[in-house]
């Protein structure tokens, strides 16, 4: 064969999708000035890592770095998927659902259903927490067809930052293809529930936040539970913490979720800060108030899914069969944006966007992909 | 015609048509008829009946069995408009009648002879219906093609002769690429002299066919010829086979978009051609687009020439419409019904810019010597309007350019009159602007143009660009018809030896030009005629020129036309898409062929620039700037909020809230009512909170969501009912599914009556509730309807945006950068097929399918022998590795492909999804006698890497043996190698196993070394289970990873004069032959006599110091040879008896015959006694028996009385 043709790219942004979608539709790319400018330029840990992490459930897929990093070459190769045996340990400098966000998406395309063991960061502020990935990402992927057996996350220890030591398992079943959804009720809140942790700190902690959510939540939904998982010993992790995962689900099936983690900063984040504030956490009273009070927000919003899951959301619309799929959300967060543009770009897909200013929702219309899953082998 | 004895018909025999005979057979008739089939059961019902539980439960089940066999999953359908022309493909031996088949139906459906059958031959054949014929080539090559676009083959037989070897090549062919419909064509049926004989032939054909394809398919007999064409109702009667014909959809051509090309043009510049002949062209190609939408952007593969992306997609109004569809434009129907620019059939040509009018030259009535009487011709009758403007347009004298110049518009009635030229003065528009360019073009024409006498050609050329320039406002309207002009212009060519009229349509203003100058102007329209009737061979290149020319012009104006259409395109979307998909992120992203040297060069450029010019300059040149650039990749947004929800605002959105409200807002958006209502409501909730207005709420609300429910539940109510109904079209189509949906309970279709017998037959005892078949059916077409609800709220920029361009669109293709050969060996007999290609089809990897050799192919195939498959739209030669799967999953190479069994076949070529059929042949020739068909296969998977492995057989001899250790050598040649190999398992020949331990310490086993050589690498050493013999052999069984080889070479037959032989790779058994060569014999592997010496055993020798420690039994003895040998060696020579030694010999012996004799004797008679005794024992025996049973009767009877007296006494 003669040159590869590759996708030229620019710049760090929305990296996890680039490769995503470079994957689903087997585009070569080429990323060029990943922070080119900065005081610390190249790819990042994470960004390692999870370029190592589709070379582990990837077959044949080619990645060049060049000296200082700042340009990538990536060729897809096929996805494999299949039983891991080795963790992959994701390091400390994101937590395990900036990983799970693609690896998700991207393992229901493969040749075998995968089984992987991640390693890091279970909970933080950044990123959706596994918590929530349990209970808001893995319904929306059964909304699109994907089979629940085998679609299962389990949180074996908990680790928080600066150091991380958690531990997650997760399988992701592969799919045929999925189905196009029409999805625009997004119905009312009938019950909520929630988990809060904590990890080398008192249970306390927990009991306060729940109270303070129970506080603001009660008064609008009778059903609330949340419980408590506090962890200890080995299963703790490495650092102190605690936080909150909170899910509202209505009367349509909608997953609505808001989470946060409170632990000390990292090294890099805190280099700046005095030596107070990583003594001090966030009280917990104050983390349920404000949890609940963006759960509401969220709800406010009035999507079928919360701001943090429009990513998700769009790019299983898009990779569905080539019917038109309608679902409707709260305002377009800029990760949505993103995911949209990325779409665009790698897909050749545009949806139709409308804004509905009664209820202040969007409403988004596209006919997908048709992506089929071509590595699974025929018997 | 001689008259021949054996050929001499006789007098047929007829039956009685009256009289008792014939009575008496139709009451026989009559009688046999009321017996058989249902009266009989109905006569006596109980007869029928199940008499075992057991065979009806089988029954049952096989009753159902069958029926679920008979399901198929359910497509959606995803081809939304009016379907394309349905492709009609016929197909046979040479010399069967194709060509005058395909000449007889358009004779039926048109009236028109069709003079010669060259490409696709659009035909009207109903009211909902299209199709094109196309004659299916008789290459190997044409063939494949063929049958990858046939909706409908029509398989001709030559019945005189028989099948031919084409037939089953194609047939083969069709099954592999999705089974089409077949239809089998008999001709040649008035060869036949004697009726006996014809009857048995098509009877013996028939079966031969039935066997090929199914039980019961339709073969169709052409009894002969009338007039050299097939029978009328013949060919009516197959006429309407085809136009009742229903077509289902094949999975690889309902996921692929694809286009059979019915014109080819090449539209290179000519001046680009001039300067180099084989510069790489630029063509369109045009055609229906089947399958299903294809996008922007998608690429395709022309079937013998290549992969290309496409550089344009034009809509063109569909040249063979329906008759529904069909707008009234002034021609007569009956010359709309066809359409076929190849075969010179047709009358309207459409181009993305401009419409061809083709008249027949015969039908052509208009000139000159026409124009003198036309007075007294116009007195007589009011002659045609279109007939006047054509005739107008005849006799211009001044180009338009020059008449434009000296025109003059009238703006507004009252002002003075502007000319063209001030008006471009005045205006800077973009409008204007483009006109003069237009023009521009126009006049470099003429330059360019050396030949004097066709400069009035070229002038009317730039003439109508003019034309077209000014009347551009309303073309861009987008209801505005092109057409819609009611002043045609009208540009003679001759193209293929026949005219060809261009047809323009101008405004009025043009129009009052002409009319002006109507009178003077006869010379210029007859000069054209006479000059290019002398040179219609140079008129094809001008033809080509002009056609560039325009296109060139048009080019400027479409894309000023684009812009135009985006800029309405972006008024017409909301503002929030174009927020999302803004131009600014349309820049950064460029796709490019990876190249080293402009990078460089830019960061180059970079490195000197300071970091604050580059930034904007990104800016200005539409990048995102950094900050955008490296934003954190991050999916969650929320912020923390600290201030508290104002609960009345967010109570809605719960079930605890006000539902009415919230239910509302929803109903509103779907009813699509007014917000005002909302607002008042509002408003009203705010000013009442009291414990009244709850109840008054709660009612509402309970009203509210009903409404807003009632609307959902219409909604889904309307799509379902569209649904069934669309279903209910379905049974009518896929008539095997009949009894399903008549057996639904809330089927009240006209089938029922017919189809409730046939349900009840076959749903014996099946409830009525609908299964999880109508389940799927009935949600796919809910998914159907759904989405074309949703496409039909889209505007149609809109909709080709996001879906792409619909099936049946008629589309003009524009491909950049064609090799030259494919215009210059285009060939309209041999078409051409442009297939879409899917997602991550044109990556290249390996391929694993699972083949058969064809068990008519007379050879088994060899491993890495090329061979030339077709899988999807392309056809490549690879070489394949074939390969078996084990039980325990390894794929094991096999050299030769199993003789009746399926194998693995992997290759190298572009990927193709699983499941796809592939078709391999090794000859392409014609010549050839023999079945072409090699192989047939599907593919599995597709991978990066080829994982198949063989045998290999390490062997070493011992060079030191320990105790259960030996150093092995030869084995292996490096130390490296050994150390790859530790721990693998070891044999000896004597069966002893053993295993690799590491590479042997250089002083034990190198004696090589110690007498100073070479130190000898590789030596092993092994352990065994038990000690091993200097003399063994060993072993090390391994399998290693077989290359396949990274070859494809696509068939490029397009590219070549089509009657000659594609040349690719050659197999080796081939260049052996071409070049005299001997197959080399490897001298070791031929079989040789094995000689075996016999093994000479060396005599045990013990140790004198073992000697010595051993007891004295065990030692060897030292004894001393005897002087008079021993009486066994001395008997050895044998003993002879003396004479009386003899006499007494004798005598013994006859004394022992007698004595066994005696004792044989005795023994018999002793048997003969014993076996008496024991008979009268046994006699004795059973009288005993009998008394004693007699006694026992006795005395049980006895015991029982007394029981009995017992138990009355205790009673």
């Amino acid at each position: 064969m003669g040159k590869t043709a590759y996708k030229k790219l620019l710049g760090s942004q929305s990296f996890r999708q680039r490769l995503l979608l470079a994957t689903l539709s087997s585009t070569p790319i080429l990323i060029e000035d990943i922070r080119a400018d900065e005081t610390w330029p190249g790819l990042r840990n994470h960004e390692i890592s999870l370029l190592r992490l589709f070379e582990t459930v990837c077959d044949d897929c080619h990645v060049e770095i060049n000296e200082t990093g700042t340009k990538l070459k990536y060729k897809p190769g096929t996805i494999i998927g299949g039983r891991q045996h080795r963790a992959h340990d994701c390091g400390v400098s994101r937590s395990i659902g900036y990983f799970l966000e693609p690896l998700i998406v991207l393992c229901l395309f493969a040749k075998q259903p995968l089984t992987i063991r991640l390693k890091g960061i279970t909970n933080d502020s950044k990123d959706p927490s596994v918590d929530t990935f349990k209970s808001t990402a893995l319904p929306l992927l059964k909304r699109f067809g994907v089979p629940s057996e085998g679609l299962e996350l389990k949180v074996e220890s908990r680790g928080l930052p600066p150091n991380g030591g958690g531990e997650v398992l997760l399988s992701v079943p592969v799919v045929q293809s999925l189905t196009a959804v029409s999805w625009i009720d997004e119905g009312f809140v009938k019950k909520i529930r929630g988990i809060t942790f904590s990890t080398r700190v008192s249970v306390q902690f927990e009991n306060s936040m729940i109270k303070a959510t129970r506080g603001i939540i009660n008064p609008l939904v009778s059903d609330v539970h949340i419980f408590s998982d506090h962890r200890s010993g080995p299963q703790a992790g490495n650092s102190p913490g605690y936080g909150i995962s909170l899910v509202a689900e209505t009367t349509s099936g909608c997953f609505i979720s808001a989470d946060t983690a409170v632990s000390h900063s990292r090294d890099e984040d805190a280099s700046s800060l005095a030596d107070d504030a990583k003594r001090d956490l966030m009280p917990p009273e104050d983390v349920g108030v404000g949890t609940a009070n963006a759960l509401l927000g969220e709800i406010a919003q009035s999507g079928v899914v919360d701001s943090t899951h429009q990513g998700l959301l769009f790019l299983l619309c898009a990779l569905c069969p080539q019917d038109v799929s309608k679902v409707r959300v709260g305002k377009l967060s800029p990760h949505g944006v993103e995911t949209l543009r990325n779409i665009r770009d790698f897909l050749n897909l545009k949806f139709i966007i409308k804004p509905e200013p009664n209820s202040q929702s969007v409403f988004l219309k596209c006919i997908g992909y048709g992506m089929k899953n071509l590595s699974r082998k025929v018997s | 015609m001689a008259v021949n004895d054996t050929d001499q018909s006789n007098r047929p025999h007829r039956d009685r048509q009256s009289g008792a005979k014939s009575a008496k057979k139709k009451s026989k008739k009559k009688q046999k008829q009321d017996a058989g089939g249902e009266d009989h059961k109905n006569q006596n019902p109980k007869a029928f009946a199940f008499s075992s539980s057991n065979k009806a439960k089988r029954l049952q089940s096989r009753a159902v069995e069958k029926e679920q066999r008979r399901l198929h999953a359910p497509i959606i359908d995803r081809s939304y408009g009016e379907p394309a022309p349905y492709v009609v493909v016929v197909q046979g031996p040479p010399q069967v009648g194709k060509s005058l088949l395909i000449k007889s139906l358009v004779k039926h459906y048109t009236k028109h002879n069709l003079p010669d059958v060259r490409g696709p031959i659009t035909i009207v054949s109903g009211k909902q219906r299209r199709v094109q014929f196309v004659e299916c080539p008789n290459d190997i090559n044409g063939m494949i093609d063929a049958a990858k676009f046939a909706d409908l083959a029509l398989l001709l037989i030559d019945g005189s002769y028989g099948f031919e070897m084409e037939t089953f090549e194609f047939l083969n062919i069709l099954q592999v690429h999705g089974f089409p419909k077949v239809m089998g064509v008999l001709t040649h049926l008035d060869k036949f002299k004697d009726v006996k004989k014809l009857r048995k032939t098509k009877q013996r054909l028939k079966h031969r066919f039935w066997t090929e394809i199914y039980d019961g398919a339709k073969l169709f007999y052409l009894s002969g010829l009338i007039h050299g064409k097939y029978v009328k109702r013949e060919v009516h009667n197959l006429a309407r086979f085809i136009s009742v014909m229903k077509f289902h959809p094949l999975s690889w051509r309902t996921t692929h978009p694809y286009v059979l090309a019915d014109r080819f043009e090449d539209i290179t510049p000519p001046e680009k051609v001039h300067a180099n002949n084989k510069c790489d062209r630029k063509v369109t190609l045009y055609g229906y687009l089947r399958g299903c939408n294809l996008k922007k952007g998608n690429k395709v593969h022309i079937a013998g020439v290549g992969d290309y992306s496409l550089t344009g997609i034009t809509v063109l109004p569909d040249p063979c419409p329906l008759p529904s569809a069909a707008k009234k434009k002034g021609l007569r129907d009956k010359e709309k019904l066809f359409y076929a620019p190849m075969s010179g059939l047709g009358d309207l040509l459409y181009d993305k810019d401009a419409v061809y009018i083709n008249i027949n030259d015969h039908l052509v009535q208009f000139s000159n010597v026409d124009n003198e009487n036309s007075a007294m011709t116009s007195k007589g009758k009011d002659r045609d309007v279109g007939e006047v403007l054509v005739k107008s347009l005849q006799n211009t004298k001044y180009s338009i350019n020059e008449k434009l110049e000296n025109s003059f518009i009238s703006l507004f009635s009252e002002k003075p009159k502007v000319s063209s030229e001030a008006l471009a003065d005045a205006h800077g528009t973009n409008n204007d602007v483009e006109q003069n360019d237009a023009v521009i073009i126009g006049e470099d024409n003429n330059t360019k143009d050396l030949d004097g006498s066709e400069s009035s050609d070229q002038d009317e050329e730039g003439t109508m660009k003019d034309s077209e320039a000014s009347g551009s406002d309303e073309e861009d309207s987008p209801n505005s018809n092109a057409l819609s002009g009611d002043h045609i212009q009208e540009h003679i060519e001759f193209h293929d030896g026949r005219r060809r009229r261009r047809a323009i349509f101008g405004n009025d203003n043009d129009q009052s030009d002409l009319m002006d100058s109507e009178g003077d102007e006869d010379g210029a329209a007859s000069d054209d005629l006479a000059s290019s009737d002398s040179e219609s061979s140079e008129d094809e290149e001008d033809h080509n020129d002009n056609d560039d020319t325009n296109e060139d012009g048009m080019g400027n104006v479409s894309k000023w036309k684009e812009s135009l259409a985006e800029r309405t395109l972006s008024r017409k979307t909301p503002s929030l898409m174009q927020i999302v998909y803004g131009e600014s992120t349309i820049d950064s992203i460029t796709t490019d062929t990876e190249n080293g040297n402009s990078g460089d060069e830019e960061s180059d450029d970079d490195f000197f620039k300071p970091i604050e010019e580059v930034k904007k300059q990104n800016i200005r040149d539409g990048l995102n700037d950094d900050g955008v650039v490296n934003t954190e990749d991050c999916s969650k947004c929320t912020q923390f909020v600290h201030q508290r929800w104002d609960e009345e605002m967010i109570r809605n959105r719960f079930v605890s809230g006000n539902l009415a409200k919230a239910a509302l807002r929803n109903a509103l958006q779907t009813a699509n009512t007014e917000e005002e209502n909302d607002d008042v409501y509002g408003d009203f909730e705010d000013l009442e909170t009291g414990e009244k207005h709850e109840n008054y709420q709660t009612d509402d609300a309970l009203a509210a969501t009903k409404l807003k429910e009632d609307v959902s539940e219409a909604e889904e109510r309307r799509l379902k009912k569209i649904a069934l109904h669309a279903k209910f079209t379905v049974t009518t189509i896929y008539c095997y599914l009949n009894f399903l949906f008549t057996f639904d309970g809330d089927s009240g279709s006209a089938e029922e009556d017919s189809g409730k017998e046939n349900g009840h037959k076959v749903h014996r005892g099946q409830p009525n509730e609908s299964t999880y078949f109508d389940k799927l059916k009935e949600e796919i077409e809910l998914q159907k309807q759904r989405n074309i609800a949703e496409l039909n709220d889209l505007d149609e920029d809109t909709r080709l945006e996001i879906e792409g361009f619909r099936t049946g669109t008629y589309l003009r293709l524009e491909v950049n950068d064609v090799p030259c050969e494919m215009v210059e060996y285009f060939d309209p007999y041999h078409p051409i097929l442009i297939g879409g290609v899917g997602i991550g089809e044109d990556n290249v990897g390996y391929m694993q399918t699972r083949l058969k050799r064809h068990r008519w192919h007379k050879k088994v195939l060899k491993t890495r022998d090329p061979i030339i498959v077709s899988v999807g739209w392309r056809r490549y030669q690879t070489t394949p590795v074939y390969a078996i799967e084990d039980s325990n999953g390894r794929h094991r190479m096999l050299k030769y492909t199993p003789e009746h069994m399926h194998c693995l076949a992997m290759f190298w070529g572009p990927l193709a999804p699983p499941n796809t059929g592939v078709v391999a042949v090794q000859n392409l020739s014609n010549n050839q006698a023999t079945f072409r068909i090699t192989a047939t296969a599907v593919v599995l998977e597709f991978n990066h890497a080829a994982r198949i492995v063989k045998k290999i057989k390490l062997v070493g001899y011992p060079c030191k043996i320990f105790k259960k250790t030996a150093l092995i050598k030869d084995m292996f040649t490096s130390d490296l190698e050994v150390a790859r190999f530790e721990g693998a398992a070891i044999r000896t020949v004597s069966g002893i196993r053993g295993q690799v331990k590491k590479v042997a310490k250089v002083e034990i086993g190198n004696q090589a070394q110690r007498k100073g050589g070479q130190i000898k690498e590789g030596i092993a050493r092994c352990t065994f289970e038990d000690k091993i013999l200097m003399s063994d052999i060993v072993f090390l069984r391994a399998w290693t990873q077989v290359e396949v080889p990274q070859f494809y070479n696509p068939l490029t037959t397009a590219l070549q004069p089509r009657e000659r032989t594609w040349k690719g790779m050659r197999t080796v058994a081939e260049l052996r032959r071409e070049n005299n060569l001997p197959v080399p014999v490897n001298k070791d592997s031929l079989y040789k006599k094995i000689e075996r010496k016999p093994r000479k055993f060396n005599p045990l020798v013990i140790p004198k110091s073992l000697q010595a420690s051993l007891p004295f039994a065990s030692k060897p003895k030292d004894i001393p040879k005897r002087k008079k040998p021993l009486l066994e060696e001395r008997r050895g020579r044998g003993v002879v008896m003396e004479p009386r030694e003899r006499k007494v010999h004798a005598l013994v012996q006859h004394l022992q015959l007698i004595n066994s004799e005696k004792m044989k004797k005795r023994k018999l008679k002793e048997d003969k006694k014993r076996k008496e005794l024991e008979a009268e024992r046994a006699k004795d025996e059973q009288l005993s028996r009998k008394r004693r049973r007699e006694e026992r009767r006795v005395k049980y009877r006895a015991q029982d009385k007394q029981n009995k007296k017992i138990r009355r006494t205790e009673v």
